[in-house]
C-alpha cells in the first residue's frame, strides 16, 4: 500500500507542467498550417479547435459531459449571423452578440441542470440541444429560415475597412483569435480556479468536504465552455457566409465530443490533435463513401475500447511511464 | 383557445397522446432496467428501436404476419444487444463510468449508417396488421382500432414485465443486482450474466417500441434519435430507474405533445423538452426518483 502512494506521488512530480512555450510553439506550427494543407480545411481545423478547447474544459478538466454543445454553437452561429444581417453590425460586434448569446444559455441551461449527476446532466444537455434545434427549424422559422439555413448574411467581411474576403486573410484573422484562446485556456488551467476544476474532476465529494463550492465552479465552467462554443459558432458563421441549420443538430454535440474524446480529454493540445484527425479522416473517407458516420462512429468505439485516453492522453502516459522506469533505476543506483 | 374546440376532439387527442405515450413507456422502462442493473445511459437506445422497426419490416415482407415481426424484432435485437453488451460493454466496466456511455453513442452514430447502406436512405412502411386496422365508433369518438391495440398492448407488456420482475427468480435476482450487485456475486450467482441479460432485456423492449411504432411512423434510419430523445425527456421527468416514473411520464409526454399539435401544431417537437425544463424546475428530481438519486 505504501509503495503505491509513493508511486502515486512520484508520478505527479514527473507529471510535466504545460509551459507557455506550448502556446507560443502551436501558434508557430499553425502559421505555417495553410501552406502545407487547403486554407478552409485550415480554418475549420482552428474554428472547431476553439469549441474544443471549450468543450475539453468542461470534459476533460472538470469531468462534466455535455452532449448539448451545438447548443452554443449554433445560437453563437445564428445570433451573430442575425446581427449583422439585420442590424448591420461589423464583424467584431457580431462576433460579440454571439458569445454573448450563448454565455447567456449557459447560465440558464447550468442554473437548470448542473447539480445533477453526470448522466443526467448528459441527457438533458442533449435534449435542451434537440429543443433549440426544432425551435430553429419550425417556430421560428420566419426569422431563421428554417431548414434553408439564415443565407445572404454580409456582401463583404471587412474589419476595420480592411477586407477579409480572401480565405488565407480569414484564416489568419481566425488564428489571431485562436491564438487568444489558446493562451486564455493555459492561463484558466494554471489559475486557482483551474486547479479547483481539476480537484474536481478527481474526487468531488473530498473538493466538497475541504469547503468549496463544487456547484458554483462546475456552473462558471460550463458559462465558459459556453463562449468558447458561442465564439466558435460566430466565426463559422464568418467563415462560411450562412448559418446551416445542422450547426444546431445533435450530430454537432456529437462531432464535438468524439473530436476531444479522440484527441485526448484533459490534455492541453488534446482537442487540436482530435479536430485535425477528425477533420482529415471525415474528408478523406467522404471522398469514397457518403456513409463516413459508419467508420468514424465505429473507429470512435474502438478508441474507447483500446485507447480511452485519446492520443495525446495515450502518449503522455507512454511518456510518464518511461520516466517512471528511469527515476526507479537513478534510485536503485543510488541504493 | 381550448374551450372553443369541441369535446369530443379533445378525447380524441387524449387517445392520441396515449397511443403516443405507451411507446414512449416502453421505450423508457427498457433504459431504466438497464440504468438501474449497468449504470449505463444507453444512447444507442433509439438506434436498438430503429433495428426493431427494420426486423419488423423484413419479417413482415416475408411472413406477412405481424405477430411474427414483434417476436423477431424483439429475440433478434435483444441477442444483438446481448452481443453488444459482452464484446463492447463489459471490458469497460470498473473503468472510468463515462466511457460506456460513450461507446454506447458511438454505436448510436454509427448503426444508422449500417440500415443506409442495406436499406438505403428513404423509409420503409408496414401496413396495419390485418386484425386491427380500421376504426371503432365508441360513442360520439372515432377511435383507430390499431391505437387502441397499442395501448392494451403495452399494459400486457407492462403487467407481464412486473410479474416477471416481481415473482419469477430471475426477475428477483434482477432486482436484487439493482440493489446492490456485490451482495448478490456473493451469494453466489453470477452477476456478469445478468447484467447481459438486463442489457438484452432492455433494448429488447426497445425493439419491441420500435416494432409497435412502425405502422404509424414507417421506419427510417433516422428514426433512432428522437426516440432515444423521447425516452430521454420521460426518463428526466419520471425520475431515472424508476418503472413507475417511465409510465407517469411517458403518457404524460405523449398527452402533451398529442395536445400541443392540436392547439399550436409547429411547437409540437418543442414541446416536451419544455416540459423537461418546467418539471426540472419545480421537482428537479423527477416525478418519482428517489431523492439520493439526483
Amino acid at each position: 500500500m505504501k509503495q503505491a502512494t509513493d508511486k502515486k506521488a512520484m508520478l505527479t512530480d514527473v507529471e510535466p507542467k504545460p509551459r507557455a512555450t506550448i502556446v507560443w510553439g502551436t501558434a508557430l506550427v499553425l502559421v505555417a498550417l495553410p501552406f502545407v494543407i487547403s486554407v478552409p480545411l485550415s480554418t475549420e481545423i482552428l474554428i472547431w479547435t476553439i469549441f474544443g478547447l471549450g468543450f475539453n474544459l468542461l470534459l476533460g478538466y472538470t469531468g462534466v459531459l455535455s452532449f448539448g454543445h451545438a447548443a452554443y454553437f449554433g445560437l453563437g452561429a445564428y445570433s451573430a449571423g442575425l446581427a449583422i444581417k439585420y442590424w448591420q453590425v461589423d464583424i467584431l460586434t457580431g462576433i460579440a452578440v454571439g458569445v454573448v448569446a450563448s454565455m447567456l444559455l449557459a447560465c440558464f441551461i447550468g442554473a437548470l441542470a448542473i447539480r445533477r449527476r453526470g448522466v443526467y446532466f448528459a441527457m438533458i444537455s442533449l435534449a435542451f440541444g434537440q429543443m433549440l434545434y426544432f425551435t430553429a427549424l419550425s417556430p421560428l422559422k420566419e426569422i431563421t429560415r428554417g431548414e434553408d439555413g439564415l443565407t445572404h448574411i454580409m456582401a463583404t467581411v471587412n474589419l476595420f475597412s480592411v477586407s477579409l474576403d480572401k480565405p488565407k486573410h480569414l484564416y489568419y484573422f481566425v488564428l489571431a483569435i485562436t491564438v487568444v484562446m489558446l493562451y486564455l485556456t493555459w492561463r484558466i488551467l494554471q489559475s486557482p480556479f483551474g486547479k479547483m476544476l481539476q480537484a474536481f474532476r478527481e474526487n468531488e465529494e473530498r473538493a466538497k468536504a475541504c469547503g468549496y463550492n463544487t456547484t458554483l465552479v462546475k456552473f462558471f465552467s460550463l458559462v465558459l465552455s459556453g463562449l468558447y462554443g458561442g465564439l466558435a459558432g460566430a466565426l463559422n458563421t464568418l467563415y462560411l457566409g450562412y448559418v446551416p441549420l445542422t450547426s444546431l443538430f445533435w450530430l454537432t454535440s456529437g462531432t464535438i465530443v468524439m473530436m476531444t474524446v479522440l484527441g485526448g480529454r484533459g490534455t492541453f493540445l488534446g482537442p487540436l490533435v482530435g479536430v485535425a484527425v477528425f477533420l482529415f479522416l471525415q474528408n478523406t473517407i467522404s471522398l469514397f463513401t457518403p456513409r463516413w458516420e459508419l467508420f468514424v462512429g465505429a473507429i470512435f468505439v474502438v478508441i474507447i475500447l483500446i485507447f480511452p485516453g485519446g492520443i495525446m492522453g495515450t502518449l503522455r502516459e507512454k511518456y510518464l511511464s518511461r520516466k517512471m522506469v528511469k527515476l526507479q533505476n537513478k534510485a536503485a543506483d543510488f541504493q | 383557445m381550448i374551450s372553443d374546440i369541441p369535446l369530443n376532439v379533445i378525447l380524441m387527442q387524449l387517445f392520441f397522446g396515449l397511443a403516443l405515450g405507451s411507446i414512449f413507456v416502453i421505450m423508457a422502462s427498457g433504459l431504466s432496467i438497464i440504468y438501474g442493473l449497468l449504470d449505463v445511459v444507453n444512447f444507442a437506445h433509439g438506434a436498438f428501436a430503429m433495428l426493431g422497426a427494420y426486423v419488423v419490416f423484413c419479417a413482415v415482407s416475408l411472413s406477412g404476419n405481424f405477430a411474427v415481426g414483434i417476436v423477431s424484432a424483439i429475440v433478434i435485437v435483444a441477442l444483438i444487444g446481448a452481443l453488444v453488451e459482452v464484446v463492447l460493454l463489459k471490458p469497460l466496466y470498473g473503468k472510468d463510468p463515462l466511457l460506456p456511455l460513450l461507446l454506447t453513442f458511438g454505436l448510436a452514430v454509427a448503426i444508422p449508417d449500417v440500415i443506409k447502406i442495406a436499406f438505403g436512405l428513404i423509409g420503409k412502411a408496414v401496413a396495419y396488421p390485418a386484425a386491427f386496422s380500421g376504426a371503432t365508433k365508441v360513442g360520439p369518438l372515432i377511435l383507430s382500432n390499431y391505437r387502441m391495440f397499442i395501448i392494451v398492448f403495452t399494459l400486457a407488456v407492462l403487467i407481464s414485465l412486473w410479474i416477471f420482475l416481481k415473482k419469477s427468480d430471475l426477475g428477483m435476482i434482477i432486482r436484487a443486482a439493482t440493489q446492490d450487485s456485490l451482495m448478490v456475486q456473493v451469494l453466489g450467482i453470477n452477476t456478469s450474466r445478468i447484467w447481459t441479460i438486463g442489457f438484452a432485456l432492455g433494448v429488447g423492449l426497445a425493439a419491441l417500441a420500435g416494432a409497435i411504432a412502425v405502422p404509424m411512423m414507417s421506419a427510417t434510419p433516422d428514426m433512432g434519435v428522437e426516440m432515444t430523445m423521447g425516452a430521454f425527456v420521460v426518463t428526466v421527468v419520471g425520475g431515472l430507474g424508476s418503472l413507475g416514473g417511465a409510465i407517469v411520464g411517458g403518457l404524460l409526454i405523449g398527452v402533451i405533445v398529442a395536445f400541443t399539435a392540436l392547439v399550436a401544431g409547429e411547437y409540437s417537437n418543442v414541446a416536451m423538452y419544455f416540459c423537461m425544463a418546467v418539471i426540472l424546475l419545480i421537482r428537479p428530481r423527477g416525478l418519482f426518483g428517489e431523492s439520493g438519486r439526483e
